[in-house]
């Protein structure tokens, strides 16, 4: 069973986002099928350069660098939502692909759900 | 009752950003069940008198809301069991 | 627009059994409260509820020391008394609840706390138990905060 997992919500102010990785990270921990897709303003997950220690928080970037190696299928990003952001395809971290979010994405896996 | 293809159930108001995704993300065939702060999607949605189109009848009294609705599509907890039961896949928004 | 596979056009036998996720907390969102509703609607309908699982904020349902108001329904109290009725499992996120101060003796221990908090029949686990649900039959639902 392939299971979607979505992160909307942007990184920092609230917890759904690393409650979203670890849920990713665990299905690929038990060798389950699961993709990241980040949209609406949890693109900004992917935007580099982040120094997560100045609020007391612990930076994902090398956990997403580190995500395919853990298994994770894909790391795919809204078009519109980076557009909307201001991220540039070039902005982006290299193995994260930018797609278009709708039903033939979603419909495309067995299993689809967010972490709050 | 109608095969659903996916059931989508939308707990958020018309002003929550997952609200605009949810309802971009339902295709032809999908069905959609509001519940919650959702159901206020039925002073708003043209789409709401689809008869994919259903709404949770506790929030929606709760709220004020039966009139807004036809009664076909207002449906209780056994009517969300049987929804969530008999779709193909289920989203949890 | 999918076009129509074999798969599709055949009408698949309804889901006989549910896993529920909850991820809102009592008293800041209905996610509790519609999960309580539903399981007790699934059970009448003869269906199966293989267990609950608690993420995120949905860990502090299974708190022991949630006092509501007299006249407000005690939702942590309802759950176990649901769990328990109908020998379900209730299993609390270890991380999420960690995080969040929701301890069983355990745990307690491990870390050398003040006090436990976790009420029974809810059970301290990892996400391999979420993990679980997704690969098996179950329809897995979630019911997250509204707003």
């Amino acid at each position: 069973m392939s299971t979607l997992i979505i992160i909307d919500q942007p990184p920092y102010g609230s917890w759904e986002g690393r409650e979203a990785l670890d849920m990713a990270f665990s299905l690929a921990a038990f060798d389950q099928p699961v993709s990241l897709l980040f949209c609406g303003a949890g693109v900004n997950w992917l935007r580099k350069g982040q120094d997560a220690a100045k609020v007391q928080q612990k930076s994902v970037e090398r956990n997403l660098a580190a995500a395919p190696i853990f298994g994770v299928e894909a790391l795919l990003a809204d078009g519109n939502a980076c557009h909307q952001y201001g991220l540039a395809e070039t902005d982006l971290p290299d193995h994260v692909s930018i797609t278009d979010f709708g039903p033939e994405l979603t419909g495309h896996f067995d299993h689809v759900a967010f972490a709050g | 009752m109608i095969t659903l293809n996916t059931l989508h159930i939308l707990n958020k108001p018309p002003a929550h950003s997952r609200y605009k995704l949810c309802l971009s993300a339902i295709g032809p065939e999908d069905g959609l069940l509001l519940t919650e702060n959702g159901v206020l999607a039925v002073t708003q949605l043209p789409e709401i008198n689809s008869e994919r189109c259903f709404a949770l009848e506790p929030d929606l009294a709760a709220r004020g809301l039966l009139s807004q609705i036809s009664g076909d599509q207002t449906v209780s907890f056994d009517g969300m069991v049987d929804l969530t039961a008999s779709a193909e896949n289920v989203i949890s928004w | 627009m999918s076009i129509s596979s074999p798969e599709r056009t055949k009408t698949p036998a309804p889901a006989g059994v549910f896993a529920l996720v909850i991820t809102g907390a009592p008293y800041s969102s209905q996610a509790p409260q519609t999960a309580l509703h539903f399981a007790r609607a699934a059970l009448a309908a003869n269906k199966r509820i293989d267990r609950i699982f608690l993420y995120g904020d949905g860990v502090y349902l299974a708190s022991s020391l949630n006092v509501p108001p007299s006249d407000e329904l005690n939702l942590s109290e309802a759950w176990a008394g649901f769990l328990t009725d109908n020998n379900i499992p209730g299993i609390a996120c270890i991380a999420s609840a960690l995080r969040r101060g929701l301890v069983n003796e355990s745990e307690m221990q491990r870390y050398e706390l003040s006090a436990s908090n976790l009420r029974a029949p809810f059970e301290i686990a990892g996400l391999g138990e979420w993990v679980d649900s997704t690969a098996s039959e179950s329809r897995v639902l979630y019911f997250h905060k509204g707003s």
